[in-house]
């Protein structure tokens, strides 16, 4: 039997343990973590801009609001997904696991954020897609899984309002075999057979890392499309627009790229004679009303970088304020805690318009999506400000 | 959707990229040869050289000079590799080391990967693309080619013819033949094998940075553009047998022409698959090779 000294030492002990514990600083920075390609096979330059966006945040939430939780101060952590779930899921669990970050966010590469996800489901640090749209993100439900982008169902609907507004008829789609491409090709079959509109949909797939898409175009050529939608990511895309070029079909048959790559800086250096006459999807048109954190952030991203903010900037920004919000509105940093507060909180972001996150059907769950936006840019080295709005398509309520 | 037109394109278009693949593997192939090694890296020095195409046209040559671009980078690229052998691949003979293979893959995978997150680092994330004064489009039989892919291919021809003469024709090159057969022998001749060795790695991957160089319009210039040819390398040399050098440019052929064909008549999405179909078909029936030989060692 112990001696009563024994036990009155071991007593205290675990009182200064738990008053004491190193775990619940209240000074201690809160951490909240972004999980980005930075390198290939990932498009490292979505992910530098994301970072960008996000680490500006970081600055207004502990420059301008003073901190979060009774003024701790709010840290990003960063992990580079190289654009591979593997690596994505090895990431989120270092964030989650050693980093106790209250949410992770940044996520581009749908496999990625799939395969974390699963993940997430058992360990419960929620994750926030910032620019990651394929359904099953947050088609399955998952109390973890939230996302601040358009779906695939979203960006489908724009096309077929697209078809319909220019009388397209017959339209080839060329599709990576990622989960990205594969998901919008199958969501546009589906659309297309319910709406029953008469267009005639040629469905081609390549793999990511093919280097000659000749064999793939030239059946394209052959199928005479009113138009062509490249819907691949990184460098296929640019691979696809210069080999179509190439053997005739572009200029002759236009082009819609499938995300906003051609907001890029890099895309005039890129396509200086065959960038003009692209249509486009877009997330964000500087004629669109931003918030007032959103002013804020547009004009340090200037001062900053001297170029304008593009979506991946503004939607970085956006995600780390909602879950830097989120963890204020629940005044904890505990998983659940965190889940609770998004699911019922409303959150400013970037765009003028609030950011919920409802229990809705389907892929909508936990989703707010902005608006979809056809762009044209109708001359070479056009800003993509000037670029024509041919299409704007916001989320119905669901 | 069979038809003669489309079945000859895509031929075409398989030869032309084939050819750009033999380039590769090339080097792979003649640094084996050589120094009995395989160099993992060999596609970070493909994209050292696509890197230095592209500054070289934006800076200092310009569209017009893209070809002196070219060799610049490719003699660039051999200078690297001259100076990186005696530090990196010589240590594994001047110290007879016991496990030298392991030793090469270990030395040559840490060197790929350093190379290619320096270039991410230093480079950023954005691609680029160097510019030529090359036409547009050019017509291949029925097949519109671009014209910085179809100058690729034909400098990656003259280059092979090159090295084939300089293998054949030369002293040096004669040494370089003697030593692929055996070191030691050519050694006793009195051939310094380890200044070749090092002329060699130089070579070999100086082959690599004029694809590299050649492709950078074609692909674009970004930290991991050599890794794709680095794989269509390495499973051309199997195909066409590992120290093979006619191997090397007839199993490319064959591998592009394979790649085009089923992409464009099976299913285009399997398109990498069709490659390795190929490989596994050759192993089972030339386990070195169409055109490899099997080793001689004492």
């Amino acid at each position: 039997m112990p001696s009563p000294t024994k036990i009155a030492a071991a007593a205290a002990g675990l009182i200064a343990l738990a008053v004491f514990n190193p775990g619940a600083r209240a000074d201690e920075a809160v951490k909240i973590g972004l999980e980005i390609p930075l390198s290939p096979p990932g498009d490292p330059a979505a992910g530098q801009l994301i970072r960008r966006g996000a680490e500006l945040a970081i600055d207004y939430v502990n420059t301008v609001q003073g901190g979060i939780i009774g003024g701790r101060k709010v840290e990003l952590v960063v992990q580079d997904s190289h654009g591979q779930p593997e690596a994505g899921v090895a990431g989120y669990r270092k964030l989650a696991t050693e980093d106790k970050v209250i949410g992770v966010t940044g996520f581009f590469h749908s496999s990625v954020n799939i395969a974390v996800n699963e993940v997430a489901k058992e360990i419960g640090v929620p994750t926030l897609a910032t620019q990651a749209s394929a359904a099953d993100i947050t088609a399955k439900h998952y109390d973890q899984a939230f996302r601040t982008h358009a779906i695939d169902a979203l960006r489908v609907e724009a096309f077929l309002a697209f078809f319909k507004k220019q009388n397209y008829k017959r339209v080839s789609l060329v599709g990576e075999t990622t989960d990205y491409g594969i998901g919008i090709l199958e969501e546009t079959e589906k659309q297309n057979a319910k709406q029953n509109a008469g267009i005639e949909l040629q469905k081609i797939t390549f793999d990511h890392s093919a280097t000659d898409l000749t064999p793939q175009l030239l059946q394209v050529k052959a199928f005479k499309p009113d138009l062509v939608i490249n819907i691949a990511v990184g460098q296929p895309v640019d691979l696809m627009m210069d080999q179509a070029e190439t053997i005739g079909l572009l200029p002759a048959t236009p082009m819609l790229i499938s995300y906003d790559a051609p907001v890029r800086p890099q895309y005039w250096q890129l396509h200086p004679k065959n960038g003009s006459g692209i249509y486009f999807i877009a997330y964000y048109s500087p004629k669109e009303k931003l918030s007032d954190i959103g002013e804020w952030f547009a004009k340090a991203y200037q001062a900053k970088y001297n170029e304008p903010p593009i979506y991946s900037s503004l939607n970085g920004f956006g995600d780390v304020m909602i879950l830097a919000e989120a963890a204020n509105a629940a005044k904890s940093t505990e998983p659940k805690a965190m889940v609770q507060a998004l699911e019922t909180g409303s959150f400013k972001s970037w765009t003028a318009d609030a950011v919920t996150f409802p229990h809705a059907d389907g892929p909508f769950w936990h989703n707010w999506a902005p608006p979809i936006l056809i762009l044209h840019y109708t001359e070479p080295n056009q800003d993509w400000r000037q670029a024509e709005i041919l299409l704007e398509h916001a989320a119905a309520a669901r | 959707m069979y038809s003669p037109e489309l079945f000859l394109q895509t031929l075409i278009a398989g030869v032309i990229i084939g050819v750009l693949y033999a380039l590769m593997a090339l080097g792979i192939t003649f640094i084996y040869s050589i120094v009995k090694m395989i160099n993992w890296a060999m596609g970070e020095f493909y994209m050292i050289a696509s890197y230095a195409q592209y500054l070289l046209v934006a800076y200092l040559l310009g569209p017009d000079l893209w070809w002196l671009g070219a060799l610049l980078s490719a003699a660039g690229v051999f200078l690297l590799g001259f100076l990186l052998e005696p530090v990196l691949i010589k240590p594994m003979f001047r110290q007879a080391l016991e496990r030298q293979d392991e030793y090469a893959t270990v030395v040559t995978i840490s060197l790929l990967l350093l190379l290619r997150n320096l270039a991410a680092a230093l480079a950023g994330p954005y691609q680029y693309k160097p510019e030529t004064n090359l036409p547009l489009m050019v017509m291949v039989g029925p097949l519109p080619v671009a014209g910085p892919r179809l100058a690729a291919c034909l400098c990656a021809l003259a280059a092979l013819a090159i090295f084939y003469v300089v293998l054949r024709k030369t002293w040096y090159g004669l040494a370089l033949r003697a030593a692929a057969q055996s070191r030691i022998g050519a050694q006793t001749a009195g051939v310094n094998i380890l200044r070749l060795d090092q002329v060699a790695f130089g070579i070999g991957v100086a082959l690599a940075g004029v694809a590299g160089a050649l492709l950078a319009p074609v692909f674009q210039v970004f930290p991991t553009d050599g890794a794709v040819t680095t794989v269509k390398g390495f499973e051309i040399i199997v195909i066409g047998g590992l120290g093979s050098i006619p191997g090397a440019l007839i199993a490319g052929v064959l591998l592009g022409v394979v790649e085009s064909l089923g992409a464009a008549f099976i299913s285009s999405p399997y398109q990498n698959v069709y490659g390795f179909l190929l490989v596994l078909l050759i192993l089972l029936v030339k386990p070195n090779g169409l055109f490899g030989e099997r080793a001689r060692q004492a």
